[in-house]
């Protein structure tokens, strides 16, 4: 058996009493798509934060390819190779969409700060290069055409698949998406699908999302963990937790 | 090699162009020559507070307390060179300003790095309430050592320092500038825009605010030695709230981030009380009359960029009306002063009447462009001969 990409070992963590995760474990294999679902309050983004070092588990131990992430900044686990979007859109608005994707390149350039202060030849071609790739990225992601335009001044559907597009640019080897479909209609949910599984099909990305549009969720990933109030309910491929009694009772409660 | 042609003529030019301000400085009386070397430190400050406030985001309003820091380094070093007998206080040889500049922009600058340092998890008003009480406390502490001249303030050698003033200006200009072409500059400007997003994108904010206050720190400390050997004699007086209050103002009206803007709003606001200085004293009724009708008018202007919408011709009445009420309530309100006995026939002597129109001026400006002169915007030569656009 080949080692697990990321692994939650009894992760937990308590706000005062406030117990918001409580002992999720799950491993995810490389070039999975897995689902983390269950209702509003249930814990999924704090599992998030807790992957990407926003918050240190309580107890618990949370290990990316065979080393242990709990603790670290969110900026050295970005570096390792986890990047993420956020469920409430977060651009750096007045930046152009290019730039906002180079930013997501940043990690992997090699010019030190003097050398960028001074415009040496080396900082240049960085520079250079970085946008060359973020272009790239954005014909993939088919963005190119408003490369220019202020991040903020993007229309809702294209500022989350910036987003990703942002998170893709680290080069990530796990990528978390936190309610990506969120506020897309239908058309804009079913290309954003097709974007998705091209990440792994194509770049062999490994893709943990959050999602609140079943369809969504059951239409894309192998796998899935409910979660409610902080611990785990129910996991398993998508047909059996659409029948699982306690995943039911979770989001439409329980019959008296 | 077009890359060094370039850069070795632009270096050239800049040195051309601090050594020409020099000259005209030195054929100017001593006021306009210390006015000159004024400009040139308020230009440094100014564009380095931007790169703190503007470009990285970092709410610091005690720049005044890294200019004194540099200042009172360089007048340090002075006196302990005098003590020892190395050189005189008739003059400091350049050498000796320059080893002054370099020691001043190290000292400020680990003053940025000890202030830059606790201040990484405050933001907004917590991290400007911090950086006010710094520049406070320094100025007191300064104020009660005997040292370095207590409140009465510290003598050390004069020298002609415009040109290398001007030289440290365009230096600073160029590292901003230089930053902001690369993906460096970037990284500064993301943790403007959002912390959190920049951290989950591998970028180390702690570094980049540091760094930024230490770069911002080191170029104010370096502008404090200068005029240190500019004026010859300093005090605590010279490095008040006021003075970060200014620096900040110019940062602001010149659009945060944008370091053209920074130069122009410093340059105004320099100049501007200076210019002042000459006007004559004027009877109050006619003060108060047209700060009210500059008040109307600049709301009738108000008004009108909010309704975009308008035809032009609704909008044009629209202004002669506003210009015509404008004008009444001057008339109005110079005339009826004089039926107040307080007010009648007073007059306000033009020190003070300065500082009237220069916030006047400044109340106008923030009204009528609340984002600054330039926005986030850039200004250069491009904007003047637009290049071709790519189809």
């Amino acid at each position: 058996m080949s080692e697990a990409l990321l692994r939650l070992d009894e992760a937990t963590i308590q706000f005062g009493g406030l117990i918001a995760v409580n002992k999720v474990s799950f491993e995810l294999q490389k070039g999975e798509l897995f689902g983390l679902i269950g209702p509003n309050g249930a814990g999924k983004t704090t599992c998030f934060n807790l992957v990407t070092g926003v918050y240190k588990p309580t107890s618990g131990s949370i290990t990316f390819k065979g080393k242990a992430i709990s603790g670290q900044p969110p900026f050295k686990v970005a570096r390792m190779g986890i990047a993420r979007t956020f469920q409430n859109i977060r651009l750096f608005g007045a930046l152009s969409v290019l730039e906002n994707v180079v930013i997501g390149g940043f990690l992997r350039q090699r010019a030190s700060l003097v050398s960028s202060l001074l415009y040496m030849p080396g900082a240049i071609k960085e520079t250079a290069r970085l946008k060359r790739e973020a272009m790239e990225l954005l014909e993939i992601m088919d963005l190119a055409d408003s490369a220019n335009s202020r991040s903020c001044d993007l229309p809702y559907g294209k500022q989350r698949r910036l987003e990703i597009a942002r998170a893709m640019a680290t080069q990530p080897d796990l990528l978390l998406l936190d309610e990506p479909a969120a506020g897309m209609n239908p058309q804009e949910s079913e290309d954003l699908m097709m974007t998705v599984r091209r990440l792994r099909d194509d770049f062999g990305k490994t893709v943990l999302l959050i999602e609140h549009d079943m369809k969504f969720v059951m239409n894309l990933c192998e796998r899935i963990v409910v979660l409610d109030h902080g611990e785990e309910i129910a996991r398993g491929i998508p047909s059996e937790i659409r029948s699982h009694p306690e995943v039911i009772k979770a989001y439409l409660g329980v019959e008296e | 090699m077009r890359f060094w042609a370039v850069r070795l003529g632009s270096i050239g030019l800049a040195v051309a162009g601090a050594f020409a301000i020099g000259m005209l400085a030195q054929n100017s009386g001593n006021t306009v020559s210390r006015l000159i070397a004024l400009a040139g430190l308020y230009v440094t400050l100014a564009v380095s507070l931007n790169l703190i406030n503007g470009i990285t985001g970092q709410f610091s309003i005690g720049h005044a307390a890294f200019y004194q820091v540099g200042s009172y380094t360089a007048a340090f070093l002075a006196s302990q060179l005098v003590a020892r007998g190395i050189i005189t206080t008739t003059g400091m040889p350049i050498s000796w300003v320059l080893v002054a500049v370099i020691a001043a922009a190290v000292s400020a600058g680990l003053a940025g790095l000890f202030i830059g340092l606790p201040s990484l998890r405050l933001r907004g008003d917590y991290l400007a309430i911090v950086t006010l009480g710094f520049g406070e406390i320094l100025r007191i502490i300064i104020q009660n050592t005997n040292e370095l001249g207590g409140s009465y303030g510290i003598n050390s050698p004069k020298a002609f320092v415009v040109p290398y003033v001007w030289l440290l200006a365009f230096l600073c200009i160029a590292v901003c500038r230089n930053l902001l072409q690369t993906a460096h500059g970037l990284t500064f400007l993301s943790v403007r825009e959002d912390e959190v997003a920049s951290g989950a994108m591998g970028v180390n904010v702690t570094r980049i605010k540091v760094a930024a206050f230490v770069i911002g720190s080191a170029f104010a400390g370096a502008a404090g030695a200068l005029l240190t050997h500019n004026e010859g004699f300093i005090n605590v007086n010279s490095f008040t709230m006021d003075v970060s209050f200014i620096i900040l103002t110019m940062v602001v009206l010149g659009g945060t981030g944008s370091i053209t803007g920074s130069v122009v709003a410093a340059l105004a606001l320099f100049i501007l009380p200076e210019i002042l200085r000459d006007a004559p004293a004027m009877p109050l009724n006619a003060i108060l009359g047209s700060l009210v009708g500059i008040a109307l008018l600049v709301g009738v202007i108000r008004l009108a960029m909010d309704n975009k919408g308008l035809g032009r011709e609704v909008m044009g009445a629209r202004l002669w009306l506003g210009l015509g009420v404008a004008v009444g309530g001057a008339i109005v309100v110079s005339i009826g002063t004089n039926f107040v006995p307080a007010l009648a026939n007073r007059t306000i002597p033009s020190a003070e009447l300065r500082m009237v129109i220069f916030s006047a001026v400044l109340v106008i400006m923030m009204l009528l462009r609340p984002q600054g002169i330039f926005g986030h915007r850039e200004f250069g030569l491009g904007k003047l001969f637009p290049k071709e656009v790519k189809a």
